[in-house]
């Protein structure tokens, strides 16, 4: 197991490379950043010496390989609009990230199951009927106009949740102000409600009929038919049988889905007006941030790599025909 | 699609002709039993229709602005005694005939990117289950670079550099896809290079194209299929969530997505069919697409549990 | 089921619940104003986008300060003598300023503020040096005694003393102490606010700490999708947003609880014909070589139709480069007369072709940076279809491919553009076309008429003179001009019912005197 661990962190690192390689080329060669940085009456002079100073004047691989040298000593350069260390800007940008991913995934996946296990148990009736309908539609609408219509509908007609915004938790608890962090829970939670639903109901939608077909496969077996013949209630066939062994593909699911919604944040950040890592990386990319979008690139990245690196090692810890 | 390959140790090549057509037929009862597919079908069916004579059905030109009659609800009064059968927009351009237009584009976007990123990854997982060894390697990297990282945001950092634009749109959007199809295919290759049906075609001296082409691709389109469908769906939402940034068609060419994206500044005002009419397109097409999907999955094999 | 059952109750009175709790509104010691953009910095030398400026305002004091309809007060000076020449600027500073952190603030201090900005080992590039600084060709300031401050300029300027109440002033010794770094991010400033907290993307907290300010704490939101801030302030839980989206406004005046102010902009918005000889080359750019044809297509465009559909605004067409107050009071907007627009093209020599098409032309323009822009864009185009022009528009993404186009006055044929403007000159507005190679003389435009009578205007004697000379350019501009004139950007504020703001004219926000009604 250690050296497919191993393995995998060396294809990791070959991995970042090539993601803040095609990024770096690509904002590179598409956009001179240097005239955001200059005032509208700016002389040629002073057009160049900003441009000197933001070391946009080399050649591109000098630039791009002055960034690994630097990378590699953990020096990850300034925000160009910040002018602060880009790496600060993009981890203080993270946790609001994470806190609205999380959110989303523990609602898709914790209404998934039931919805999924419930459609499969009640198959051809109503029930089945009306979550598969909600699924159906659910993987058919576009997020951010969701979101809209829950701002409009809930935020503004009902009044029943804040319209935008962000309250921390996971900042100040990692900051160590732990106290801080829980009494503003109940508020982060509460905010969290509409972005988290408008990332998640995507995802809802789709892991519920997964869920669902999964089941059924499951409830066909013959292990589950034996136990029924033997007598054993429905909810202990379910609990004890079908679910134990639908549960693998859930796991698989959580670590996908994890960074699917990372992705899905952009859009509903923006709707939201939520200070997450989405806009910020959006809003870098058109103003050729190009420090920020690498570090954001390389953080987003090891999550990822990370996520399915632990998604196979559970995977092979709870499946013994798996073997890393 | 697993007894095909099984008719492939007798036939060398999986025979084509009568079994097709009662393929077919077989297909249209399973279709007709589960009753869904039949209406998706048709919803399909009417939207590749309105993409092929839209512009002929149209009865204003989508493009025509007429900022004096704008965000007329509809049937308001169009320019000349035409009327704006689902109101116009915020320039005065007409709702009906753009989401006419707007057929033809979604759909093409959609089509075509999946082309795309199918044709790239069904070559890319052939070449590298085919030939295994450093091909495969390098292909499979870089398959893990582009998933190491949101989609969304290589699409957005792309189209921010190209510049908005059909084309590009599709191949982003295309490029975006070609892995998911690259692992299944290499997967499947991986399984059937060993097979005796492929032995015995490289026996017979065929050319390595001819055996990857001819030989393993028929054999492993079935499954293809079924992500194609869903495929189309989810590159239909994607196109709305780039026109949502700014980064779609330009603004001249009409998108179902791009129009729902345009609505959003107008839903606080009440225009509600600037966005009810585009996200109605949406989402019966998508809706079909998926159920589709859903059909041909069950239909082709039922234990095939590809996601997306 | 009956677990069904349950979680069905339970999610309802958790709704319940959450209906009774109270949605952030503002306290009343508190105002909270929603941004479209973001905030990059607090680095005074290094502000320069207007919402930044808007909120560091606060935090830092200026010398002089302007309001919005051009009257000048003293602020952290309270007097200021001009030299004979024109180039030393003497300002005393009150008695008892102090920053933020105690520290007394002197004029050693408010010279520091001045040529820490102009330092280039500190490569700043804020409004501060990269305007100010440009415009007058500062030299210098230094402290004459505790009290009084001396600027010097390179060359006399009739507007320098605007530009000099523009400059953030702080403190020398927490300045020298903190690395750039921590001053972008924790100012320490001479201002009636001080910077309580800030999350980057989300909001910025003032805190006051001195006068004038009515309210203890002012909280920035970034809000930049036009429809939640509209949504925020309806639903009362901001009391003022910037830039209302159009067609949002009917929506926020008939909440009840909000008004929008509406205000005519100073930013001159126009289409520029690119009249470079590389563009005379390109499809349509021969034909707008000839002031003949740009005068026609001046008639094509409905300017005034523009503003109230697109804009939601009533407005006078602009009659050339300068704001209305001190524009050429003979001349009157163009009218929209598509017909003599066809006959004075037929004229000139570009009838319609057997399509109907006289000649095609490029149409380039920025993306999401005026009102409602890529509408207006697509607007315009569409007029100049209709007679007989065929217009390829090229929207683009405006901060990394537009903006360097525009600084490479390479955009065009046809480029839609806005330029800020000001009220206190007409100088100031012309000042863009100083020479035919300044850098913001994007269209290229030669016209001798024009470029010679700057050397008139500087050797104007009385101020009729100079206004005569004015006058005779405005009117070469009108004729024969390098635009096509558009009008001025109106500024869209929505302002709740529960504050007394007033919007102004020069997109500043400044809340000092701002408070409950």
């Amino acid at each position: 197991m250690w050296t497919f661990i191993a393995r995998r962190l060396l294809q990791s690192v070959i991995v970042i490379f090539g993601v803040t390689l095609i990024s770096f080329v690509a904002l590179q060669i598409g956009g001179d950043p240097t005239y955001l940085f200059v005032s509208e009456r700016a002389t040629e002079e002073e057009i160049a010496m900003v441009r000197e100073a933001l070391g946009f004047d080399k050649p591109l691989h000098i630039q791009y390989l002055t960034y690994l040298g630097n990378v590699a000593q953990g020096e990850f350069g300034n925000s160009l609009s910040y002018r602060q260390p880009a790496m600060d800007i993009v981890l203080g940008a993270l946790p609001a990230t994470i806190e609205l991913t999380i959110f989303a995934l523990t609602f898709a996946i914790g209404l998934a199951i039931p919805f999924g296990v419930f459609a499969a148990l009640y198959r051809g009736t109503p029930v089945d009927g009306g979550i598969m309908t909600m699924a159906m539609f659910g993987q058919s609408i576009p997020n951010f106009w969701l979101g809209i219509m829950m701002i409009l509908f809930f935020g503004l007609y009902l009044r029943w949740f804040p319209i935008s915004g962000h309250v921390p938790f996971l900042m100040p608890l990692l900051q160590g102000e732990v106290a801080t962090a829980f009494s503003n829970l109940p508020k982060t939670l509460y905010y969290l409600i509409m972005p988290g639903i408008a990332v998640g109901f995507y995802s809802l939608s789709r892991n519920a009929r997964l869920v669902r077909s999964s089941m059924l496969e499951v409830l066909g077996q013959d292990y589950v038919r034996t136990a029924r013949s033997k007598g054993l209630t429905e909810r202990s066939v379910v609990v004890h049988h079908a679910l134990r062994n639908a549960w693998l593909p859930v796991v698989t699911m959580v670590g996908l889905e994890f960074g699917f919604l990372l992705g899905g944040v952009v859009v509903i950040e923006t709707v939201f007006s939520y200070p997450g890592i989405g806009r910020l990386v959006f809003n870098s990319i058109n103003q050729r941030d190009i420090p920020v979008v690498q570090a954001a690139v390389i953080v987003l990245s090891l999550i990822f790599i990370s996520l399915n690196l632990l998604v196979d090692l559970v995977y092979a810890k709870i499946d013994p025909r798996v073997k890393l | 699609m697993t007894d095909v390959t099984s008719d492939g140790l007798t036939t060398l090549a999986p025979e084509r002709g009568s079994n097709f057509s009662r393929e077919l037929r077989r297909a249209g009862r399973s279709m007709v039993a589960a009753k869904w597919p039949v209406l998706a079908l048709l919803i399909l069916l009417v939207v590749v229709i309105v993409a092929i004579f839209g512009p002929m059905i149209a009865p204003l030109d989508p493009n025509r602005q007429n900022i004096m009659l704008r965000l007329a609800e509809p049937m308001g009064e169009g320019p000349r005694g035409a009327t704006f059968w689902l109101g116009s927009d915020a320039l005065g351009r007409d709702v009906f005939s753009r989401l006419l237009y707007g057929a033809r584009i979604s759909l093409l976007v959609g089509v075509c990117a999946i082309a795309v990123g199918g044709t790239i990854g069904v070559v890319a997982g052939l070449v590298s289950g085919y030939f295994g060894g450093w091909v495969d390697d390098v292909i499979m990297r870089l398959g893990d670079i582009q998933l190491a990282f949101p989609f969304i945001l290589l699409a957005i950092m792309f189209l921010v550099v190209l510049g908005p634009g059909v084309i590009n749109l599709i191949l982003v959007l295309g490029i975006g896809q070609w892995v998911t199809y690259a692992r299944i295919v290499r997967g499947q290759t991986l399984s059937l290079r060993e097979k005796e049906f492929v032995e015995a075609a490289r026996a017979l001296g065929d050319s390595t194209s001819s055996i990857i082409f001819r030989t393993i691709l028929p054999n492993i389109v079935a499954p293809l299929t079924v992500i194609a469908s869903f495929n189309v769906a989810s590159v239909i939402l994607a196109e709305a969530s780039l026109s949502f940034l700014g980064l779609g068609v330009p603004p001249s060419v009409p998108t179902w997505g791009s129009m729902l994206a345009e609505s959003r500044e107008q839903l606080i005002a009440n225009k509600w069919w600037l966005a009810i009419f585009p996200g109605l397109a949406i989402v019966l097409t998508v809706l079909s697409f998926n159920i589709i999907g859903d059909w041909l999955r069950d239909f082709l094999d039922p234990r095939l549990k590809e996601r997306r | 089921m009956t677990r069904l059952r349950h979680l069905a109750v339970a999610g309802a009175s958790g709704l319940l619940l959450a209906t009774t709790a109270a949605i952030a509104q503002p306290a009343d010691d508190t105002i909270v104003v929603g941004l479209s953009a973001d905030i990059t910095t607090f680095e005074p030398a290094n502000i320069s986008s207007r919402d930044n400026a808007n909120i560091a305002r606060h935090i830092f004091g200026t010398l002089y300060t302007i309001s919005g309809d051009g009257e000048v007060s003293p602020d952290l000076a309270e007097n200021l003598e001009i030299s004979e020449d024109g180039l030393n600027y003497v300002y005393t500073l009150r008695e008892g300023l102090t920053c933020h952190d105690g520290e007394a603030l002197t004029a050693e201090d408010a010279a520091y503020s001045f040529n820490r900005a102009k330092d280039p080992a500190n490569a700043f590039t804020g409004n501060t040096p990269g305007f100010v600084f440009s415009s007058i060709g500062f030299q210098s300031a230094e402290a004459l005694d505790d009290r009084r401050v001396q600027i010097t300029l390179g060359a006399k300027n009739p507007i320098a003393f605007g530009l000099l109440a523009e400059v953030y002033i702080h403190c020398k010794d927490s300045y020298e102490a903190m690395s750039l770094d921590q001053a972008a991010s924790s100012p320490i400033g001479s201002g009636p606010y001080k910077l309580a907290s800030w999350a980057k993307g989300s909001e910025v907290v003032l805190e006051k700490v001195g006068e004038p300010a009515k309210m203890d704490r002012i909280v920035w939101r970034i809000i930049p999708e036009a429809s939640t801030r509209s949504a925020e302030l309806i639903a009362g839980n901001v009391d003022i947003i910037t830039n209302v989206a159009p067609d949002q406004i009917d929506a926020v005046n008939a909440s009840g609880n909000a008004k929008v102010q509406a205000v005519q902009g100073t930013r001159r918005m126009y289409v520029g014909f690119n009249l470079s000889e590389e563009f005379a080359a390109m499809p349509g750019g021969d034909a707008i070589q000839d002031p003949a044809v740009r005068r026609a297509l001046q008639y094509a465009v409905d300017v005034p139709t523009i503003c109230k559909q697109l804009l939601n605004f009533e407005c006078v067409r602009a009659t050339g480069i300068v704001n209305p107050q001190n524009a050429n009071q003979s001349l009157t907007p163009y009218p929209y007369d598509p017909d003599m627009a066809e006959k004075l093209l037929d004229e000139a020599g570009w009838p319609r072709a057997a399509d109907g098409t006289r000649f095609s032309i490029r149409f380039q323009a920025g993306r999401g940076r005026y009102l409602n822009d890529q509408n207006v864009v697509l607007a315009i185009a569409q007029y100049l279809e209709d007679v007989g022009l065929k217009v390829e528009v090229d929207l683009m993404e405006w901060a990394s491919v537009y903006v360097p186009l525009i600084r490479e006055r390479n955009v065009g044929p046809l480029f839609f553009l806005g330029s800020g403007g000001a009220l206190w000159s007409p100088l100031y507005d012309m000042t863009d076309l100083a020479r035919v190679e300044s850098g913001t003389n994007y269209t290229h435009w030669n016209d001798e008429r024009w470029f010679s009578r700057w050397a008139d205007i500087a050797a104007a004697t009385t101020p009729e003179e100079t206004r005569k000379i004015v006058d005779e350019m405005l009117q070469v501009f009108y004729d024969d001009g390098p635009w096509l004139h558009l009008y001025f950007q109106p500024d869209f504020y929505g302002v709740s019912e529960r504050v007394d703001f007033v919007a102004r004219p020069d997109e500043k926000v400044y809340l000092f005197n701002t408070g409950l009604k």
